[in-house]
């Protein structure tokens, strides 16, 4: 997200190039690094993979510290007011509503990514990368192609984020962040774009509540209470899931819905 | 039949009353709103809450009284009414802009900064609506043009010049001063990394040697930064940091034996955020030594007039459930120079005509030698190109388990010029 961001923010306000060239160009930049980050994939996988691409928070921060010139360093860049073909997106609602063609458009991308030979060799590595290997899929071309497709999607993120602010600033993307959005994909129900989704939705609603929660904490008990609140609930959530429903909201939807497709006779039908 | 007539229009005469009432009475309540953007969660939450409830009983005070302050012979309009908005930010600045978009358009003439983030996020946004806002964070970030943020304490990169002037001026033996960073790891930490700065400190005679930097808020202790520090050779440490950064930083330091009263004599010192009187109470001895620049007195320093109204605020309107956190002056302190905006705006346009940018022109770029009872370090001043209020800069030290200060030193307005 940060590179993508900056990317887009760069050519914007030192380059005068317009948001709608700078924000795929911010995507892609992000793919690029997404495919440098994603190389140690080839070799370990797991735990180990999530300890090499936290690593790349880190040093992405310290590149964009230490350029200062380029990207403002602890200062931060500002970035010009983004517009489309005259029309100014300045105001909230009009850059609601374009983020959300971007969301919706992010999301059929996504669907049908999964039904394309990329998308079931994503899946097959998913399930078992061994045996995929064996059927001839190859490892080191669908992981990097994941890994750039996914950091496309975060660079465009990244880059719909700052200019909304209006301002590139390493504040925006804090190591926490990482964690919620991981956090978001468990809440949500891994290997689904519906549960990313319903992650999404789910963790930010809980934010809301810890905004409205917090104050009223703080007055009536400590505000070192309200300090801790947002990290404390995001973290019970995550536990809940992960021990009650480590498939997701996804999941637990999906068997709403069999449930009521069946209604009244689900019972008979199951048996 | 006759009756029931009778009765509604009776009823319709007092409901038609009522109405006029009301609206007669809406018409009458003038009211302008103080406050704004607060991060009551997450790391700031403690410092946030204690300026909230400061910022409430201060417009409380100012509603009953219409005075401005004891010391002062000012009133506030008596037709005026004040109010506090505010929505909680969570430090993040995303939620700072749809809150601050949010109370602009409820009206809001003043606006306030809570955190770095959040400040540069929004202070080019409040340059283009020509709205002032008073600031809890107070980098350099500020002094670049746009300028509509104003602060009451001195920018981090000048405290940082006045403690280094207070220690080389008690520097004794015969080589140069070392010096290097020890800082928190994010935009406020960061923000002492100017060239200017390194370049005051080896102007006035230290050797600089380097950075290390600590988490804001560290998970575990600064082991390896600290033992750089003491490798290098480093007689004094600078650094940006909150108090949940600086308290176990020093544990640490003393646990490895640094510290001016350690075996191995280094001295630390920060700006305002890490308080002095706060560190105090919460480390007693073991804070021996630590140095704050820019900081507040004590909240049990009655004497001071500024902190005597801060204690009779709470008398009135806080009773059994006293704030202790030293934010509590800030909350006033921003409370006192939005309000005086407001007010010195009135004297140009009148209230119905208020806009963002009179306060900005009429209100806060007119504060001049705005007396805060000492609580700032000094009285206030602002204008164009004028945010950083005081003009000197106190130092602090913990001695014997309290804040004690050590000396006043001018500001050196060390910062990048743009």
């Amino acid at each position: 997200m940060a590179v993508g961001g900056y990317t887009s923010a760069i050519l914007c306000a030192k380059l005068g190039w317009p948001f709608w060239a700078a924000l795929p160009c911010g995507a892609l930049a992000a793919g690029l690094a997404g495919l440098i980050f994603g190389l140690p994939s080839l070799k370990i996988k797991g735990f180990y993979l999530i300890m090499a691409t936290i690593a790349a928070q880190f040093i992405i921060i310290w590149f964009i510290i230490q350029l200062r010139s380029v990207t403002g360093g602890t200062d931060g860049l500002l970035v010009p007011k983004p517009t489309i073909g005259g029309l100014s997106l300045s105001s909230k609602m009009n850059y609601y509503y374009l983020v959300l063609v971007f969301a919706v458009l992010a999301t059929i991308t996504a669907h049908n990514i999964v039904r394309t030979r990329s998308g079931r060799a994503f899946i097959a590595i998913r399930d078992n990368d061994l045996a995929a290997e064996v059927m001839g899929v190859s490892l080191w071309r669908y992981k990097l192609q994941a890994f750039f497709i996914g950091c496309i999607y975060a660079g465009a993120a990244g880059s719909l984020l700052i200019h909304y602010v209006r301002f590139a600033s390493i504040e925006q993307f804090p190591f926490w962040d990482s964690v919620w959005y991981l956090g978001m994909l468990i809440v949500g129900g891994m290997g689904s774009t519906a549960g990313a989704i319903f992650g999404v939705i789910a963790l930010k609603l809980l934010d809301e509540l810890v905004t409205v929660a917090g104050p009223i904490l703080a007055a009536a008990v400590a505000p070192q209470a309200a300090a801790s609140l947002a990290l404390i609930s995001h973290g019970l959530i995550i536990i809940v899931f992960l021990i009650f429903e480590p498939r997701g909201l996804y999941h637990r939807w999906e068997t709403i819905r069999a449930y009521f497709r069946l209604w009244p006779f689900s019972h008979e039908a199951a048996e | 039949m006759a009756k029931n007539r009778w009765k509604s229009v009776a009823t319709i005469f007092v409901l038609m009353v009522a109405t006029v009432l009301l609206l007669s009475g809406a018409g009458a309540a003038k009211t302008l709103y103080v406050g704004g953007t607060q991060s009551l969660t997450g790391p700031f939450a403690e410092d946030s809450a204690a300026v909230l409830a400061a910022i409430e009983d201060y417009v409380a005070y100012v509603n009953d009284t219409k005075k401005l302050a004891p010391w002062r012979q000012e009133t506030f309009p008596a037709d005026i009414k004040l109010e506090v908005m505010w929505r909680d930010d969570e430090l993040k600045p995303p939620k700072a802009l749809s809150i601050y978009e949010e109370l602009k358009s409820k009206g809001m003439l003043v606006a306030r900064i809570s955190g770095s983030p959040i400040a540069l996020a929004l202070k080019d946004r409040l340059w283009e609506d020509q709205m002032g806002a008073t600031s809890m964070a107070t980098g350099p970030y500020y002094l670049s043009p746009p300028q509509s943020c104003f602060t009451y304490y001195p920018i981090y990169t000048d405290s940082i010049a006045a403690i280094a002037d207070w220690f080389k001026e008690n520097w004794k033996k015969a080589r140069k001063p070392r010096v290097a960073y020890l800082t928190a790891d994010n935009a406020m930490g960061r923000s002492i990394e100017i060239p200017e700065m390194k370049a005051y400190l080896q102007k006035i005679g230290y050797e600089f040697v380097g950075i290390q930097y600590v988490p804001l808020v560290p998970t575990s202790p600064p082991t390896t930064q600290l033992t750089w520090l003491k490798q290098k050779g480093v007689d004094l440490a600078l650094g940006v940091m909150i108090n949940p950064g600086s308290q176990p930083t020093v544990k640490e330091m003393v646990r490895l034996g640094m510290g001016p009263n350690q075996p191995y004599k280094m001295t630390f010192g920060v700006p305002a955020p890490g308080h002095a009187a706060v560190f105090a109470e919460a480390m007693g001895t073991l804070g021996n030594g630590y140095v704050c620049a820019g900081s507040f007195r004590p909240m049990d320093d009655l004497a001071t007039p500024g902190i005597k109204f801060c204690s009779d605020l709470q008398d009135k309107y806080r009773k059994g459930k006293r704030i202790t956190h030293i934010m509590y002056e800030a909350g006033v302190l921003e409370a006192m120079i939005q309000v005086e905006a407001l007010r010195l705006a009135m004297q140009k346009v009148p209230f119905e005509k208020l806009t963002p940018r009179d306060v900005l022109l009429h209100g806060f770029y007119q504060i001049k030698n705005l007396p805060t009872g000492d609580i700032s370090s000094t009285p206030l001043t602002y204008g164009k190109g004028d945010i950083e209020g005081v003009d000197q800069v106190r130092i602090d030290q913990v001695q014997n388990g309290k804040s004690v200060k050590v000396g006043i030193y001018p500001l050196r307005h060390i910062y990048t010029k743009k």
